[in-house]
């Protein structure tokens, strides 16, 4: 139990001393986790509208395959995308393995069902009013689907919110295609795996404490958002 | 009056998705190009390996003696020959010989050299309920099997694991994956020593994580060395650069430059001369 | 303005709609009545372009007309029974139609003249937010919204049902007063009889999907008893009996036409000839038309209400108000089947 105390402690000083690996752990998580999130947001919003909006024929069956991709464990997605990053593999030639956007490509894997399905539901939610609105006023295909974004934008930033703390966290994805390398693609969760490994867990503790406070962070910006809008 | 409320969103949306992509692109370019310039060697080696703090000691002394840059990934002996395999990386530095040699014949790698070597131990509970203190491992290893003591093993093809296996075979005995004595952890050195401390059981580990653990321990160990220094229990360690044969893309020449640094005098050296927690951990031997 | 020809409207399996032929003319006010579920509100959408007819046309001004085409589009605005607003202010709510459409010239100006128009001061109004209205002030800001573009068709599902009184009445107002300024023509679904007595130019009937001539008549439906030969009746709450003659297979709604309907005192029914029947009820509602000559009587017969136009001349004559028992004559054999 002491080691939680310890954990504590060690938390305050690592921020406060400025430890360089931790703040380069740190700046690996941000860059991973922000490149993931905006591209899956960019690819997921208008993804999720279409799946939300239209009806087709094989949409049930669609929606089903996106629900259960927000299963998948990371360490399998770790792995699937390690096979298509490793030299011989079909991006091979790209060098993206054990780099931080390779990491984040694994990370769109995580993240782009959870956005994908969360704005679907919501579009699907919207008042159906909505659209008869929409339609009366003259807004052509283009204007709804905007319009009709912006008014489900809570449970859009839902969706961003759930996705950025799956993606803040997630160990699998970053250890197999980052690599752990020290300065690099040492992100916090690696970071702890690695402590945790070695028998430090008040450092795991530690690095817990600062993901959760730069998770604290985002969430407190977010609801500021979410309060302008 | 409605200018104002206009202007506010499209500024909000606009402020908001262009910090978070630019910036967030910016950062990532950046980490690419530095790979991009090729001048960085990729090593994969085991967790043991990095968890002593060697390499933290010593490549500095390599990057600054040569101007080469040098990046590690540290994962399960298991991976690390995979990885090679498959010319994710340039170099391997690991300790399992056989598969080593297995790796060099199939045409994975070139020119292995033995590096250094530390030992393994073997430990158990202070009590040693199976009396193996001070006897030889083939003989401790039967008295474990014979007296029906927990042993816990790595079980994840580790070189730890492979020497493991090595010596029930040497002790004339079957390899005991069906005895419920027999844990397999699938974890690394420091959590499969805390599973043999919660069991008070018996495990193999490498020298170097036994002194770690000793020393969180702070003074008390649950678990204390037994046997050691048993010509069988050596952990060697050698240096395989992947063959370029097999892999054109790998920086064959610095992978090689490597390998003759960490068998030169001034690395020999500084590993002889490296201390965890005050006690000498490898002992240097490569071929003059 | 419209014609709609051999529309058959279904969702999925279900028939909703059977319209064969009907004509709304420009600039005219057009009342659709009927029970919840005979299609009303899915006739307003196709004639709001919300939806495509599964089979048959619309025509709009001669023009085979579809969703989304710019025929119809910046043309045709249908406002819904519950109100609706977007998650914005009210200005924003009303000023969206003329920014999709890039026409912001003196946009405030426009949009405080369409919340005058529905009897909401701008000062008060303009800066609230959707969710800051009471259910008739949000349905007036829907409505200014649609008045802000002048359209030429306004479309209103049960305008008056889920407002207050007050509401109710400043909508009407405003939708007379695009007509009047604009020439909008307006096409209402309402069970409101001030609506559909005072304003409208004329009146259709719903049921089921399918429109049925004569305007409001009475509808009949089952359970229907065996008569004498040939012949059907229908037990009423009261105990009287209506007659009609055996329908065809598959039909059960009987229609009452009111333009065959007599009316008589009690006491002074003529002589009957052997088809004639009579019912007795009594006088509920007196209406006046627009127009001035004709007045809308509506008369309870049990559970039926039945409405008869009559000349001012004959309301006189029989000295009807509502109260005073009266007594229907009708031709069993001139009933017909639905």
């Amino acid at each position: 139990m002491d080691f939680i105390q310890d954990g504590f402690i060690q938390a305050f000083a690592l921020l406060l001393n400025r430890d360089p690996a931790t703040y380069s752990a740190i700046s690996a998580t941000l860059r991973a986790s922000g490149l993931a999130m905006a591209a899956s947001l960019l690819l997921g919003i208008p993804l999720g509208y279409l799946l939300g909006y239209f009806d087709f024929r094989l949409k049930k069956q669609i929606r089903i395959i996106v629900d259960t991709l927000l299963s998948l464990p990371t360490v399998f997605i770790g792995l699937v995308i390690y096979a298509l990053l490793t030299r011989n593999g079909p991006l091979g030639e790209a060098g993206l393995l054990f780099t931080i956007p390779g990491i984040a490509i694994g990370q769109v894997i995580l993240s782009l069902p959870i956005i994908i399905a969360l704005t679907a539901t919501a579009v699907e939610a919207a008042d159906n009013k909505l659209h008869i609105t929409l339609m009366s006023l003259g807004a052509n295909r283009r204007q709804i689907a905007a319009s009709t974004l912006w008014e489900v934008r809570l449970g859009i930033l839902a969706a961003a919110v759930t996705a950025t703390g799956r993606v803040l966290t997630e160990v699998g994805i970053s250890l197999m295609i980052g690599g752990n390398i020290k300065w690099h693609t040492r992100t916090i969760t690696t970071a702890i795996a690695l402590e945790t490994s070695k028998g430090e867990f008040g450092m795991g503790i530690a690095l817990g404490l600062v993901l959760l406070l730069i998770a604290l962070t985002v969430n407190i910006s977010l609801a500021g958002l979410r309060r302008r809008i | 009056m409605e200018k104002k409320e206009v202007f506010r969103k499209i500024e909000f949306i606009l402020v908001f998705s262009i910090t978070a992509l630019s910036g967030a692109i910016f950062f990532a370019a950046q980490d690419s190009k530095a790979a991009e310039e090729g001048a960085t060697l990729l090593m994969a080696t085991t967790t043991s390996t990095d968890n002593t703090g060697l390499l933290e000691y010593l490549m500095p002394a390599f990057t600054e003696k040569t101007g080469i840059d040098i990046k590690w990934i540290s994962t399960g002996t298991g991976k690390a020959l995979k990885l090679g395999e498959n010319c994710d990386v340039d170099v391997l530095l690991v300790h399992a010989p056989q598969a080593e040699i297995d790796f060099v014949d199939k045409g994975f790698g070139i020119d292995r050299r033995e590096i250094m070597y530390n030992d393994f131990v073997l430990i158990g509970p202070p009590e040693d309920p199976a009396h193996i203190k001070g006897k030889k491992v083939s003989e401790a290893l039967q008295a474990i099997g014979s007296s029906s003591n927990v042993f816990v093993s790595r079980g994840d093809e580790s070189g730890t694991h492979k020497m493991e296996r090595t010596l029930w075979k040497l002790a004339d005995m079957q390899i005991p994956e069906q005895e419920t004595w027999y844990r397999q952890s699938g974890q690394g050195m420091l959590p499969t020593i805390n599973v043999a401390g919660e069991l008070q059981g018996y495990t193999l580990t490498d020298h170097g994580t036994y002194i770690k653990y000793e020393s969180a321990a702070e003074g008390k160990p649950s678990l204390v060395i037994l046997v050691e220094g048993d010509a069988v229990l050596l952990n060697q360690y050698s240096v395989i650069p992947v063959n370029p044969k097999h892999c054109s893309n790998v920086k064959h020449e610095k992978a090689q430059t490597l390998s003759n640094w960490m068998s030169g005098e001034e690395a020999q050296r500084l590993i002889g001369e490296f201390k965890l927690l005050g006690k000498q951990l490898f002992t240097p031997n490569a071929a003059r | 303005m419209y014609h709609i020809q051999d529309v058959d409207h279904y969702y999925g399996e279900k028939h909703v709609l059977a319209i064969d032929d009907i004509s709304i003319p420009e600039a005219s006010i057009v009342g659709l009545i009927g029970p919840n579920g005979s299609g009303k509100s899915t006739l307003l959408k196709l004639l709001g372009f919300l939806e495509e007819p599964t089979y048959g046309s619309i025509f709009f001004k001669g023009q085979k007309a579809a969703p989304f085409s710019s025929e119809v589009r910046f043309k045709v605005t249908l406002l819904t029974q519950e109100p609706y607003l977007m998650r914005r202010t009210v200005f924003e709510n009303i000023a969206y139609g003329l920014k999709i459409r890039g026409d912001t010239k003196d946009l405030n100006k426009r949009v405080e003249e369409a919340l005058a128009l529905v009897g909401l001061a701008p000062e008060n109004f303009a800066r609230r937010r959707w969710s800051a209205l009471s259910g008739g002030e949000a349905q007036r800001v829907a409505l200014a919204a649609r008045l802000v573009l002048k359209p030429e068709v306004l479309l209103l599902d049960e305008p008056t049902a889920s407002v207050d009184a007050d509401s109710a009445r400043l909508i009407r107002d405003a939708s007379l007063k695009a007509r009047e300024e604009w020439g909008t023509t307006l096409v209402v679904a309402t069970h409101d009889w001030q609506w559909l007595f005072e304003t409208c130019d004329s009146v259709r009937h719903l049921l089921h999907g399918r429109l049925f001539r004569g305007g409001l008549g009475c509808a009949v439906q089952g359970p229907w008893k065996f008569s004498r030969e040939g012949f059907l009746q229908k037990e009423l709450k009261d105990g009287q009996c209506l007659i009609a003659p055996t329908p065809e297979e598959g039909k059960q709604v009987a229609i009452l036409d009111p333009a065959r309907l007599r009316l008589a005192l009690p006491g002074k029914v003529p002589l009957l000839k052997w088809n004639i029947n009579s019912l007795k009820g009594y006088v509920s509602r007196l209406f006046l038309e627009k127009n001035g000559e004709i007045v809308q009587t509506a008369i309870k017969v049990a559970e039926l209400l039945v409405a008869i136009r009559l000349e001012r001349k004959q309301v006189e004559l029989l000295k009807l108000f509502p109260g005073r028992e009266v007594i229907i004559l009708y031709d069993s054999h001139k009933i017909e089947w639905l």
